[in-house]
């Protein structure tokens, strides 16, 4: 037994996940981020870099990730796609304009090898707004129907208001445990 | 001689009294242990051919079933029935998570190597299925079809609530119904205009303002948000803005408005007067000026208060530039406006 393996079986005692929160740019993934943790939302500026935090839910350590989405930060995505267990793509339910833009990099992200094993949380954020398209709408637009490399789920919510954001996570952690632990 | 026939003697004495007892109980013992032993060690044999049998029985079932799926996916191609092609790569996908699944379930006795492998096999199985799946499906391409929205937005009149309802309708047919109409209002394809638009139309609604070109925009309300895209030569002033405003290719303009947040793209040779309460940021900007909010109009305060905006904090000098990622070296991309040069004559 190598110390990897010892190393590995150690992480899976803990129930320890990691997971990426990716999306456009204004999306809301720090404020989905913060609101979750329980910090203050109204002083929130677009992320430049990335943003990690670490929290218990439900016996579960979490690792939480947030990249920046600026179209110059897309390209570091990749840096930190290593041993994701649950990728969260939050879109902007109200942002009509770039919803190719968001359908093209998420499309992208789902063939990268590294993310292959991860299960897929889609967020139609910002339903606050009372311009936002319904989840059914996004689920249209991003064709998620024809998503078969990967478990996924797409919920409606706010970061604003807080609004589904912890059913959506439970839903995450659920498939991912599902899926990691049952050997255990 | 004494001692031996003693001894024998004893022995002739004691014998049958004694191995009826002494001798057989230390044998039955010793023996009783043999078979213990014996019996353990079976056991220890037959558990280790038991895993063995159960890591052979996995791996045989795992192969046969991964042969199985192999065959389906070969079997399957564009000259069938499209939905029979689907429903194939649909049966394949769900098998193949099966035995993922059947892998997980059953990797204990499985040596190392083996598991490897088998993950190995297994992963470029979901590989060649995704890769069948994208020649025999390809994605259907996503794109919303606005070229109706867009002419009748060009058409319509600047007020004009009527239009705005057959334009709606228009536009939620043209996506199917799936999509709702959406709640925003603005001006596009304009030249050389005077647009204005009341707080009344704008209330907490999305603005969008596209292909301008030596245009004075005026949003004298609280927009949610406000997008400016393909801008020339303009001038474009709003109330507050509640969270965020983009501007994407703009040269040559003017803007000012209060907001949450300010999203800069691909813009040279522009002026912002600014009040931002987060942060305003550029990416891949040129010669972008920065100066503090200062124009006004009547019922400003009152739309800094639908919008939720804190007047007190302005940071509209901490930009931060995608582009220039050093610490504490100022951006070549965008500077403050110096005092003298800022503008003061705002109609």
């Amino acid at each position: 037994m190598g110390l990897l393996t010892i190393l590995k079986k150690m992480k899976h005692k803990e129930r320890e996940m990691r997971l990426l929160m990716l999306g456009l740019d204004n999306a809301g993934k720090t404020t989905i981020l913060k609101k979750f943790n329980g910090e203050d939302v109204s002083t929130i500026s677009p992320t430049l870099g990335f943003n990690i935090k670490t929290l218990e839910h439900k016996g579960f350590k979490l690792n939480i990730w947030d990249v920046g989405g600026q179209k110059s930060l897309r390209s570091y995505w990749r840096n930190y796609f290593e041993s994701t267990d649950g990728l969260v793509w939050v879109v902007d339910s109200a942002d009509r304009l770039r919803l190719e833009d968001c359908r093209q990099e998420l499309s992208s992200l789902l063939l990268e090898e590294r993310l292959s094993s991860a299960t897929l949380l889609v967020f139609a954020n910002k339903q606050d707004l009372p311009g936002s398209l319904s989840k059914e709408a996004i689920r249209e637009a991003l064709a998620l129907d024809q998503i078969k490399s990967h478990h996924w789920s797409i919920i409606s919510c706010s970061a604003l208001t807080g609004e589904n954001l912890l059913s959506g996570v439970d839903w995450l952690l659920d498939d991912i445990a599902a899926r990691v632990f049952t050997a255990d | 001689m004494e001692v031996k026939s003693d001894i024998s003697q004893e022995n002739g004495h004691c014998g049958p009294i004694d191995t009826g007892i002494k001798i057989p109980e230390r044998m039955l013992k010793r023996e009783q242990d043999r078979l213990e032993d014996v019996e353990r060690k079976k056991e220890a044999k037959n558990s280790q051919s038991v895993t063995e049998e159960k890591s052979e029985f996995i791996t045989a079932m795992f192969s046969n079933e991964r042969a199985a799926i192999e065959e389906l996916l070969a079997g399957c191609s564009c000259a069938i029935d499209r939905s029979l092609a689907t429903q194939t790569l649909e049966e394949v996908t769900t098998r193949t998570q099966q035995l993922q699944k059947f892998l997980t379930d059953n990797q204990k006795p499985l040596p190392p190597y083996v598991l490897k492998q088998s993950q190995v096999s297994l992963q470029k199985l979901q590989t060649s299925l995704a890769e069948k799946r994208d020649e025999i499906l390809p994605k259907k391409k996503f794109a919303f079809k606005s070229r109706a929205t867009n002419t009748s937005k060009v058409s319509t009149p600047v007020i004009d609530p009527v239009p705005r309802v057959t334009q709606n309708d228009s536009a939620q047919t043209n996506v199917d119904g799936v999509i709702s109409p959406p709640e925003q209002c603005g001006f596009s394809h304009f030249e050389s205009k005077v647009l204005i638009k009341s707080a009344e139309e704008i209330k907490q609604k999305d603005v969008l303002l596209t292909h301008l070109t030596n245009c004075k925009v005026k949003l004298l309300g609280s927009p949610s948000t406000v997008h400016i895209k393909h801008i020339q030569n303009c001038e474009i002033f709003s109330g507050p803005v509640s969270s965020s405003v983009f501007v994407d290719h703009c040269t040559g303009s003017t803007l000012s408005f209060p907001c949450q947040q300010l999203r800069t793209h691909h813009t040279t040779n522009t002026q912002v007067y600014l009040h931002v309460t987060s942060r305003a940021i550029i990416e891949y900007c040129q010669d972008v000026h920065f100066a503090p909010f200062t124009w006004s109009y009547p019922g400003l305060d009152e739309d800094f208060a639908v919008s939720g905006l804190d007047r007190g904090r302005n940071n509209w000098d901490q930009v931060d530039d995608f582009n220039w990622l050093a610490i504490g070296t100022q951006s070549p991309n965008w500077s403050v406006i110096p005092e003298a040069d800022r503008r003061a004559d705002w109609d």
